[in-house]
C-alpha cells in the first residue's frame, strides 16, 4: 500500500486506538493521561489532512477511493473515498477537538474517560460522513454523531444539562423519521443511494410520481435543517447550547451543526441541484434564519445563550451560500465553516474563562472586566469583529465570498438583506462587549485575575489563526486560481 | 396472501393507536410489543425473512425489556397515573384526528391518480443477503460497530447508580 | 381507484402510524411515553423501506438497511431510557412538566 492509503486510514483508525487504549488502564492511570491522548489524536487527524491534501494535489486525483479490511475491488462493492472538500473538513474536526481538550482540561473536573472516549466517537462519527459515497451510510453516521453528542450533554448530569439533552433528542428523533422517509421514497424510485449513480435520469423521468420525489426532498431537507437548527427548527440549539459544560458547546457549535447538518446540504446540492425548488427552498431557509437568529440574540441575558443564537444567524449564511451551487460559493462555505469554528471557539474559551474566574455568566452581573482579564477581553474583540466581517479578519473574506457568489446568481435581493443583517450582528455583540468588558468593575469581582493555563494558550492560538487567515487569504486565492480551480 | 397482509396491517394499525391511547404506560409498552411482532410477521410475507426475524428478536424483544426495567425503576401507582397526567383527556383528539386524515386521503383516491408506481425490478442487486450485507455495505458494518461502542459508554455513564 | 393494492394500505396505514407517534411526542405529559411514540414512528419508517424494496424487486438491499436501522433505533432508545432514568433519580418524577428550566 502506498503511503495515502495509511494517512487516510489513519482517520478511521486513530480514534479506535485511541479508545481502546483509555479503557485498558486502572482508572487512576485513566483519569491522569487521558487528555493527553485526546489532544494526540486531535493534532495527528490535523497533521494527516494537511499531508493528505498536498498528496492529493500532487497526484492529481480528484478524489481516492480506499476500504478498510475489505477488498476494494468486489464488484458492487461500496468503499470510502476522500476528496478536497473532506479534507478541509477534516482539518477542522481535528482543529476544534484540540480546542475542546485544550478547554475540557480546566472545566472537566470527574468523569474525564468517558468524555474522552465519547468525544473519540464523535470524532469517528464526524470522520466517516465525511468519507462515505452512500446516502444510508451518510444518515447512519449522522445518528453516531447525534447519539454521541447527546451523552455528551447530558455527562455531568446537572439539571439543566438534562433537560437540554431531552429536548435535544426528541428533535433529533423527529430528523431520524423525516430522514429516513425521504430516503425510502428516493430508494422507491431508483434502486440503490450510491452517489454515483446517474440521479437525474432515474429521478427526473416519471410523470406522476414526481410527488414522491417532491416529498422525498422536503422531508429530506427538513431533516437535515433540525440537525443544523435552521428556522423554524432551532428551538433546541440555545437549550443544549446553554445547559451543557462549555467544552461540550465548543464541538456542538464549532463542529456537530456544521458537519451533520451542512454537509448534508452540500451532498444534495450536489446530487439534485438541478431541481429549482431544492435551491429556492434553502435560500428562503437561510434568509429567514439570519433575520429571525439575530432578531432573538438581541433580547437574551446569557452569554453562552447569545453565542447560540449567533451560530444560528452564522448557519443561515452558510445556507445561503450553499444554495448558489457554483465554485464560488462552495469556496465561500468552505472558508466560513473555517472561520466560524474559530470565532465560535474563541467565544465559548472566553464563556469557560469568565465562568471558572467570576461564577457567573449573567451579563447584567458583569462589567468592566477589560482591566482585569486582558488576553479575554482582546481574543473577544477579534472574534466580535471577525463575526461581523470587517477586514482585515478572516469573517470579511468569507461573507464576502459568499456575498458576491449570490450576487452573481442573480439573487441581488437575497445578497443586499444578508449585507444589511451585518447590522444585527454588529448590535447584539457590541451589547454583550460593553456589558461585559467595559463600563463600571463590580465590587465583588475586584480580585478576578487573568485565566491561566490551557484556556489562555487556546484563546491566544485562536486570536493568532484568525488574523493570520484573515491577512493571508488572498495568498491562497491567488494559489488556487493558478492552480486552476477558481 | 393479499388478505392475510390486510387483517395484519390491521393488527398492526390498532396495536399502535393502543400504544398512544393507553393510560397504562405498562399496557402501552405491551402493546408496543405486539405491534413489532406483528411488523415481523409482515415483513416475512413481504419477503424479507432476515428481517423479519431482527425486528421479532431485538424490537419485540429487547426493546420491551428495556422498556419495563425503565418502568420498574420508577414504580407509580396506577390510579395516580391517570390523575396527574391526565393522559386519557389530552389523547382523546388523536382519533378524531385520524378519521380527517383517512377522509382526506379517500377524496385524493378518488379525484387523481397519485398511488404507487407498479412494481418495477428496476436494479437488482445479485446474492444473498448475507453476502450483500457483509460485502458491500462495509460502511454500514463500521457504523454499526462505532453505534454499539458509543451505545456501552453512554449505557456505563448514564446509569451508575452513585460514584 | 384501479389497482389498489396492499402496497398502497402499506403507504396509508404507515402514515397513520407516523401521525399518531407524532401526535403521542407532543401531547403527552409522561417522558417514557414520548420515547413509545418515537418508536411507533420508526415502525412506519421501516415498513416504508421494507415496501420500498419489495416494489423495487431489490429485497436484500432493503433487508440490509433494515436491520441497520434497527441496531441504531435499539441504541437510540437505550440512550434515552438512560436520560429519562437519571431525571427521574433527580426530579423523583416522571412529569415533563417539571422540566421548566431553560427559557426564552
Amino acid at each position: 500500500m502506498q503511503i495515502i492509503d495509511y494517512i487516510t486510514i489513519s482517520f478511521l483508525v486513530i480514534p479506535l486506538i485511541v479508545i481502546v487504549l483509555n479503557n485498558l488502564f486502572s482508572k487512576q492511570l485513566s483519569e491522569r493521561v487521558c487528555f493527553y491522548f485526546a489532544g494526540a489524536a486531535a493534532i495527528v487527524q490535523m497533521a494527516s489532512s494537511v499531508a493528505d491534501f498536498f498528496l492529493l494535489t500532487a497526484s492529481r486525483l480528484h478524489e481516492y477511493e480506499f476500504s478498510l479490511l475489505w477488498d476494494l475491488n468486489t464488484e458492487g462493492s461500496e468503499h470510502f473515498a476522500v476528496d478536497s472538500l473532506s479534507l478541509v473538513i477534516l482539518f477542522c474536526v481535528g482543529f476544534v477537538s484540540f480546542i475542546s481538550v485544550l478547554v475540557a482540561n480546566q472545566t472537566v473536573e470527574k468523569k474525564k474517560t468517558a468524555y474522552v472516549s465519547l468525544l473519540m466517537t464523535l470524532m469517528l462519527g464526524m470522520n466517516g460522513i465525511v468519507l462515505v459515497t452512500d446516502l444510508f451510510s451518510l444518515y447512519v453516521f449522522v445518528e453516531i454523531v447525534g447519539i454521541s453528542s447527546f451523552v455528551l450533554v447530558s455527562l455531568f448530569q446537572t439539571e439543566k444539562g438534562l433537560e437540554g439533552a431531552f429536548k435535544y433528542l426528541v428533535m433529533s428523533s423527529l430528523a431520524s423519521v423525516f430522514m429516513l422517509t425521504g430516503l425510502a421514497f428516493i430508494f422507491m424510485q431508483t434502486g440503490s443511494l450510491q452517489y454515483s449513480q446517474p440521479w437525474m435520469d432515474i429521478l427526473g423521468a416519471q410523470g406522476t410520481s414526481q410527488i414522491y420525489t417532491y416529498a422525498a426532498f422536503i422531508l429530506l431537507l427538513s431533516g437535515f435543517a433540525i440537525k443544523t437548527g435552521a428556522v423554524p427548527f432551532h428551538s433546541w440549539l440555545p437549550d443544549a447550547h446553554q445547559s451543557a459544560n462549555t467544552a461540550v458547546s465548543i464541538l456542538l457549535s464549532g463542529i456537530v451543526i456544521k458537519v451533520a447538518g451542512i454537509y448534508g446540504f452540500i451532498v444534495i446540492m450536489d446530487l439534485f441541484g438541478d431541481f429549482p425548488a431544492v435551491n429556492m427552498v434553502i435560500r428562503i431557509m437561510g434568509i429567514v434564519s439570519i433575520v429571525v437568529g439575530a432578531l432573538f440574540a438581541i433580547r437574551q441575558t446569557h452569554f453562552k445563550r447569545i453565542v447560540a443564537y449567533s451560530s444560528v444567524s452564522q448557519m443561515g449564511y452558510i445556507l445561503l451560500g450553499v444554495s448558489t451551487g457554483t465554485t464560488l460559493g462552495l469556496l465561500g462555505v468552505i472558508m466560513h465553516i473555517f472561520n466560524h469554528a474559530t470565532f465560535k471557539c474563541t467565544l465559548f474559551s472566553n464563556a469557560a474563562a469568565l465562568h471558572h474566574r467570576t461564577g457567573t455568566l449573567d451579563i447584567n452581573e458583569l462589567g468592566g472586566l477589560e482591566k482585569k482579564m486582558p488576553v479575554t477581553g482582546f481574543s473577544s474583540i477579534t472574534a466580535f469583529l471577525s463575526t461581523t466581517g470587517i477586514p482585515p479578519f478572516a469573517g470579511f473574506w468569507s461573507k464576502l465570498l459568499i456575498v458576491l457568489a449570490l450576487w452573481n446568481s442573480n439573487s441581488q435581493w437575497f445578497a443586499a438583506i444578508a449585507l444589511f443583517s451585518s447590522i444585527f450582528t454588529a448590535a447584539y455583540f457590541l451589547r454583550l462587549q460593553k456589558k461585559v468588558f467595559f463600563g463600571k468593575l463590580p465590587d465583588k469581582f475586584s480580585e478576578v485575575t487573568e485565566i491561566g493555563g490551557s484556556i489562555k494558550f487556546a484563546e491566544i492560538i485562536l486570536t493568532g489563526v484568525t488574523i493570520l487567515v484573515g491577512v493571508g487569504f488572498p495568498l491562497v486565492l491567488l494559489y488556487l486560481e493558478g492552480r486552476g480551480l477558481l | 396472501m393479499e388478505a392475510v397482509i390486510y387483517v395484519c396491517l390491521g393488527f398492526l394499525f390498532v396495536s399502535g393507536f393502543m400504544a398512544v391511547m393507553f393510560r397504562s404506560i405498562l399496557k402501552s409498552a405491551i402493546a408496543l410489543a405486539a405491534a413489532s411482532a406483528v411488523l415481523g410477521i409482515i415483513m416475512y410475507m413481504l419477503g424479507g425473512t432476515w428481517a423479519a426475524l431482527f425486528e421479532l428478536s431485538v424490537c419485540s424483544g429487547l426493546v420491551t425489556v428495556i422498556f419495563i426495567s425503565a418502568i420498574s425503576l420508577s414504580n407509580i401507582d396506577k390510579e395516580e397515573l391517570g390523575k396527574v397526567f391526565a393522559d386519557k383527556k389530552r389523547m382523546s383528539l388523536l382519533p378524531y384526528i385520524l378519521i380527517v386524515c383517512g377522509i382526506i386521503f379517500v377524496v385524493i383516491a378518488l379525484s387523481t391518480d397519485v398511488w404507487l408506481p407498479a412494481v418495477n425490478k428496476a436494479v437488482k442487486t445479485a446474492g444473498d443477503l448475507r453476502e450483500i450485507l457483509w460485502n458491500n455495505r462495509q460502511a454500514d458494518i463500521w457504523g454499526q460497530i462505532i453505534v454499539l461502542l458509543a451505545g456501552a459508554v453512554a449505557v456505563v455513564v448514564l446509569f451508575k447508580e452513585r460514584d | 381507484m384501479n389497482g389498489f393494492g396492499f402496497e398502497d394500505m402499506m403507504l396509508i396505514t404507515g402514515f397513520f402510524l407516523i401521525i399518531s407517534g407524532a401526535y403521542c411526542i407532543m401531547r403527552t405529559y409522561h417522558m417514557l411515553k414520548i420515547i413509545i411514540g418515537m418508536e411507533i414512528a420508526m415502525k412506519a419508517v421501516t415498513m416504508f423501506i421494507i415496501l420500498a424494496g419489495y416494489l423495487n424487486g431489490n429485497i436484500e438491499l432493503a433487508q440490509s438497511f433494515v436491520i441497520t436501522v434497527i441496531v441504531v433505533e435499539v441504541v437510540v432508545a437505550v440512550v434515552s431510557a438512560g436520560i429519562v432514568v437519571s431525571i427521574y433519580k433527580k426530579y423523583g418524577s416522571m412529569d415533563i412538566r417539571n422540566l421548566r428550566k431553560l427559557k426564552g
